[in-house]
């Protein structure tokens, strides 16, 4: 008879001490689906990708905007001053005049004649010819001094009643303005206003028109001269002052012209590391590795904040890779493969081994797995990276002839695009794999000089000699790997 | 790589370090999921699952715990959340089953590979229930949480299993022994 167990124990025994290996098919899937997780978190830094250049094209677009903004608010600004110029003009000739000018109206003819009949009865017959004709004058002036006044109306219908009113009350001293100084003195540089302001000018005029018809009264001639004075800057100022604008206006035009600057750009570009590590493996830390030349190439963006300064950013397409090499190609299972490189869901991997490890390990070590491949030639482990570059750079331009030096500063953000890890000898090439260590958006600090040759007011050769050192193009902090890269940059600049 | 460093490396989802905790521990974790799956099949599709929830939650293992036991137990919640879905058609009235029956074998020379296929043939909720009671060492109180289902019910499907377990086993050694 057999023995007897408990049925329990039966399983607890037979199925704990279970051994089973699942089929490769099972790791295989695995991979697979690891494989697939990566392309769906790609998705997330395409979107970031797009962000990211739709927040600098907003950045771009604000700053560029309000620059803009200020400038073409810049003329209507100067307009109005030009158009508040003439409103000053007659205030203050209104002020120095006072009755004169808004008196025309109604008392204009009644004073003209009474004027004329006074020069008439006391001065010379030259004179009054002198007198006569400007009294006509004063006229067709007070004419016109009227519409300036019903222009400024607004503004001046305050001191027009009370104007009219000091008129009425003073009207004894209106004559007042006569003074033998006057005409000499006011007549000089009113004639010079004439070019300007002919409506201040026919003031001025009626100003010493009226000091030739008015010598009875002597009183009050102090303070008119002194109103005339402060007139007489007033008018002058502002002349100066329109010129002054005009000329802003003709300089502000001529740069506001040609703010944009487009430049399509192609460089050389060489990559390295500052550190001493690998980004591949820390094996290869003490390998002898060496940066290649590649290319970057894209458009450019700028915009002249003013004469010497200009933001600009833009759109490279870069391409980096360096070598490593002293090393030995080999073939094994994916546990031997390199760190840095993601070989998706393959059994057997092409790896690379650095000839010291080689040497100096025990094959214990996991190298007896390997498969060394016998190449000729020196083989090499390059790691290509393509980068799509958004830069935001601030340039100054030190010396702006037709050589022109500058200075430029600024960030790029790197969104990574295609990267892989491949080994190459004379007679054996295979890639990896992509890096699984690159981030997907990292960021450089820009510098560099610009040299530029103006071949026209529109194009401009530019060569620009940049270094550009990269803050977080690794995920993994531990890889001791500080790339940098160094460009020169030449393009051909369009203005507009 | 030690298992410290390899579960960092894990943490930063290292394709290589996943690789090497996959070459470590799928035998064993394999092993569980043929013990609650109903065929060869569905198990490594199980393992797979587990050790996918692996890599993608293993940065919520703090340390506390053997790694392994962690593991364990991520692999059991991982095929227990597709089974327990499925609702066993209960033939029998629970309470007629008595809990202390004894339930004895002739064990000997009984291949391993049968004692799993008739676990595996067990329906879904039986196979659960005895898996974790018997082999992994669950309560009917943990059980009867985990399974969403009360104590009486764990206890008689416990007691279900056992019954058919063992008719299949005394078929099996009838069958030998004829």
């Amino acid at each position: 008879m057999k023995q007897k167990k408990d049925i329990d124990q039966v399983f607890e025994d037979g199925l704990n001490n279970l051994e089973a290996s699942p089929s490769p098919r099972v790791w295989n899937n695995i991979q697979n689906e690891l494989n697939k997780e990566k392309p769906s978190r790609k998705v997330i830094p395409l979107w970031v990708r797009l962000g990211g250049v739709a927040a600098l094209l907003a950045l771009l677009f604000t700053i560029g905007n309000s620059v803009f903004d200020t400038s073409t608010f810049d003329s209507p600004a100067i307009t109005n001053e030009i158009e508040n110029n003439p409103q000053d003009k007659t205030r203050g000739i209104q002020k120095s005049n006072e009755i004169l000018v808004v008196s025309s109206e109604k008392n204009v003819e009644n004073l003209n004649s009474d004027a004329f009949d006074t020069n008439y009865k006391q001065d010379s017959p030259l004179q009054n010819d002198k007198a006569s004709s400007t009294g006509n004058n004063a006229i067709v002036s007070t004419e016109r001094s009227v519409k300036i006044n019903s222009a400024t109306e607004q503004v001046n219908s305050e001191s027009n009643t009370k104007t009219t009113e000091s008129y009425n009350d003073n009207n004894k001293h209106q004559s007042v303005v006569a003074t033998t100084k006057t005409p000499s003195k006011d007549f000089s540089p009113s004639s010079k206003v004439v070019e300007n302001s002919p409506e201040g000018v026919d003031n001025v005029e009626k100003t010493t028109d009226k000091a030739l018809f008015d010598n009875k009264v002597e009183n009050a001639i102090v303070k008119q001269e002194e109103s005339n004075e402060d007139a007489k800057p007033s008018l002058l100022d502002a002349i100066a002052q329109q010129e002054s604008i005009k000329e802003k206006n003709n300089i502000d035009n001529e740069s506001v012209e040609k703010r944009w600057e487009v430049t399509p750009n192609l460089a050389p570009v060489y990559y390295s590391s500052m550190g001493g590590g690998s980004s591949i493996d820390p094996e290869f830390a003490d390998s002898p590795q060496s940066g290649d030349i590649n290319m970057s190439y894209g458009v450019q963006v700028s915009y002249y904040l003013n004469d010497r300064l200009s933001l600009r950013t833009g759109l490279n397409n870069v391409d980096l890779s360096y070598s490593t090499s002293d090393i030995v190609i080999a073939t094994g299972p994916s546990t031997m493969g390199l760190r840095g490189v993601d070989y998706g869901s393959s059994q057997v991997v092409v790896t690379a081994i650095s000839r010291e490890t080689l040497n100096s390990t025990a094959p214990t070590n996991g190298v007896g797995e390997l498969n060394l491949k016998t190449t000729s030639g020196d083989a090499r482990l390059i790691q290509n990276i393509n980068y799509y570059e958004v830069p935001l750079e601030l340039q100054y331009a030190v010396l702006d002839s037709r050589f022109g030096l500058s200075l430029i500063g600024g960030v790029s953000t790197l969104f990574l695009g295609n990267n892989e890890v491949s080994v190459k000898s004379n007679n054996f090439n295979s890639v990896l794999g992509a890096a699984n260590n690159l981030s997907s958006v990292s960021f450089s600090t820009n510098v560099g000089l610009g040299l530029n040759y103006k071949l026209s007011k529109r194009f401009v050769f530019n060569v620009e000699p940049m270094f550009k050192y990269q803050l977080n193009p690794y995920t993994d902090s531990s890889v001791d790997f500080k790339p940098y890269y160094l460009g020169v940059y030449s393009g051909l600049s369009f203005k507009f | 790589m030690t298992l410290e460093e390899l579960i960092i490396q894990c943490k930063k989802q290292d394709a290589k370090a996943q690789g090497e905790l996959y070459q470590r521990y799928n035998q064993i974790l394999f092993a569980i999921c043929l013990r609650y799956s109903p065929n060869y099949a569905e198990a490594e599709d199980n393992l797979q699952d587990a050790f996918l929830t692996i890599f993608k939650k293993v940065s919520q293992y703090k340390g506390k715990g053997s790694f392994e036991g962690w593991m364990k137990r991520v692999t059991v919640n991982t095929v227990l959340q597709k089974y327990r879905k499925q609702r066993t058609f209960d033939i029998v009235d629970e309470a007629q089953i008595v809990d202390d029956e004894q339930f004895e074998v002739e064990s000997e020379d009984i291949p391993l590979d049968f004692l799993l296929k008739i676990v595996q043939e067990l329906p879904d909720r039986y196979r659960l229930v005895f898996s974790m009671y018997v082999l992994d060492g669950y309560q009917h109180k943990e059980i009867a949480e985990i399974l969403n289902i009360s104590d009486g019910t764990s206890k008689s499907n416990l007691a279900r299993a056992r019954i058919i377990l063992k008719n299949k086993i005394e078929a099996y050694n009838d069958k030998r022994n004829s």
